[in-house]
């Protein structure tokens, strides 16, 4: 019964290699690329070299630079901040940015702390115009519920990079847009810089 | 005597709001209200190349301007109150509890207990199918009925799933309201139960009397005992997955009220498209 169950799955994986092995060539496809990038992260994860808290530094340094580069931390600031965006200072664009990442850093890269085997599948990819595509996925957790997320890419010159990501139709970016503009209606923006940093700051501790 | 006095008038007025509300609108397709068709599409097409600064991303910035839709939230002293109130609740007796619960029965038994008393709630998401002419989700939720409560152990095992893939329903009265475009009304926490709206307050009413949970604990059971019930089914509800989405909305939030009050109202306006 095993030994089927085990042929059947690798005679699965090798017809699938032999259906995705075109789209392996055109690696710019986002679909793939967000799995890709996904298959890497699972892997530093799932790595025992990297298990266990005493290596959570070590595995979240990594799982950052395996993930990071395909998000565009640039324009999730810029639409985070909205109608806010433009009336900063090139310098005040450079730092926001800086502590816009750090709180995504912080804030998804130390959930994955707590990893125990959830499955990423893939749905399906759109591309709404050239420029512009999402790419769902669903997570499968132990206990069986699945968490619907979608990946919201926009093309720069032929590169592919995520600008929100929404989970079950919570989009992170609207998220911390209602946050920075509640912030902003009533106080400067200097206190909302204040504000990120001392979350950033506690978070470090 | 009262008791059954509130949950007659309760029927009551439930029923007259619905018909009232969804009887002219049966003939028209069910279609989602302004706040869920408007925004988003726009939204992606904000252009501006992220190294340009220029005209380009000035045209693209005036449509996010334009595109937040302003939240009611005409309670909001009380509800940050109730929001403060239900995070210390969550923190310091929720939390507490459901990490002991978890750390001693495996998670089959638990998702087992989630089961049971989602299989008992069945009428809800039946009869909320229905009112969503999503007949053959009914259908669904019917066989998945006779599976479970048969094959299934009375509930506690989800064959239909597992072997049949008749996926659950998640259908509740709130989103029936909205797909018969009954607008969201205004932001509100309420103690223990959290989040809501006007809306989806009548929804929570709705679905309470389509729950033959409800009747039971109005017909047959002690305060207490149904206060446990309830009390039992949260934390086993939070130990599987509940009381990780809420620390992870408000643990990376710079304000956090403001962070779980904009994921309930995304996620409501996803669920109603559904």
């Amino acid at each position: 019964m095993n030994k089927r169950k085990m042929i059947s799955s690798i005679c699965c994986g090798v017809i699938l290699l032999i259906f995705i092995s075109p789209f392996l060539w055109a690696a710019e496809d986002p679909g793939t690329l967000v799995m890709e990038t996904i298959d890497r992260g699972l892997a530093v994860l799932k790595d025992p070299s990297l298990k266990g808290t005493e290596k959570a530094h070590t595995r979240r340094q990594q799982l950052w630079e395996e993930i990071s580069p395909i998000f565009n931390f640039e324009e999730m600031s810029k639409r985070a901040l909205g109608q806010y965006w433009k009336k900063r200072s090139p310098e005040e664009k450079k730092e926001f940015v800086e502590l816009f990442t750090i709180i995504l850093k912080d804030a998804y890269i130390g959930k994955t702390d707590t990893y125990s085997g959830e499955k990423i599948v893939f749905v399906k990819e759109k591309q709404d115009e050239k420029d512009y595509a999402s790419v769902q996925t669903k997570i499968i957790t132990n206990t069986g519920s699945v968490v619907l997320v979608e990946y919201r890419m926009q093309s720069n010159s032929g590169k592919w990079k995520i600008y929100d990501v929404v989970i079950e139709g919570v989009s992170l970016v609207n998220n911390y847009r209602s946050q920075f503009n509640n912030i902003l209606m009533k106080s400067s923006y200097e206190e909302l810089v204040q504000k990120i940093k001392g979350k950033n700051d506690k978070e470090k501790t | 005597m009262m008791k059954k006095c509130i949950v007659v008038m309760l029927i009551f007025v439930l029923t007259a709001f619905f018909s009232a509300k969804a009887l002219p609108a049966e003939d028209l397709p069910i279609s989602v209200s302004e706040e869920q068709s408007g925004g988003k599409l726009s939204e992606d097409r904000v252009s501006g190349n992220s190294d340009d600064d220029g005209e380009s991303s000035e045209s693209g910035q005036s449509e996010v301007e334009a595109e937040i839709p302003p939240v009611k939230d005409t309670l909001r002293p009380f509800n940050r109150a109730m929001f403060v109130f239900n995070d210390k609740v969550f923190h310091y007796f929720f939390k507490p509890i459901y990490t002991g619960y978890n750390s001693m029965i495996p998670v089959q038994a638990r998702v087992s207990v989630k089961n049971f008393y989602s299989n008992i709630r069945m009428p809800v998401r039946f009869f909320n199918c229905l009112f969503q002419s999503n007949f053959k989700g009914a259908g669904t939720e019917m066989l998945r009925f006779v599976i479970n409560s048969t094959v299934g152990v009375a509930g506690f095992l989800d064959p239909a799933k597992s072997k049949f893939h008749f996926e659950k329903q998640e259908r509740d009265f709130g989103q029936t309201l909205g797909k018969y475009n009954m607008q969201s009304g205004t932001y509100i926490v309420w103690p223990i139960i959290g989040p809501s709206n006007t809306r989806d307050t009548l929804g929570l009413l709705g679905d309470a009397a389509l729950d033959p949970l409800t009747w039971v604990s109005f017909l047959f059971l002690q305060s207490f005992e149904s206060i446990g019930s309830y009390t039992y089914e949260s934390v086993n509800n939070l130990s599987i997955d509940k009381g990780d989405t809420y620390e992870s909305v408000t643990k990376p939030a710079i304000d956090p009220y403001i962070a779980l009050q904009d994921a309930y109202l995304q996620n409501r306006i996803k669920k109603i498209k559904e």
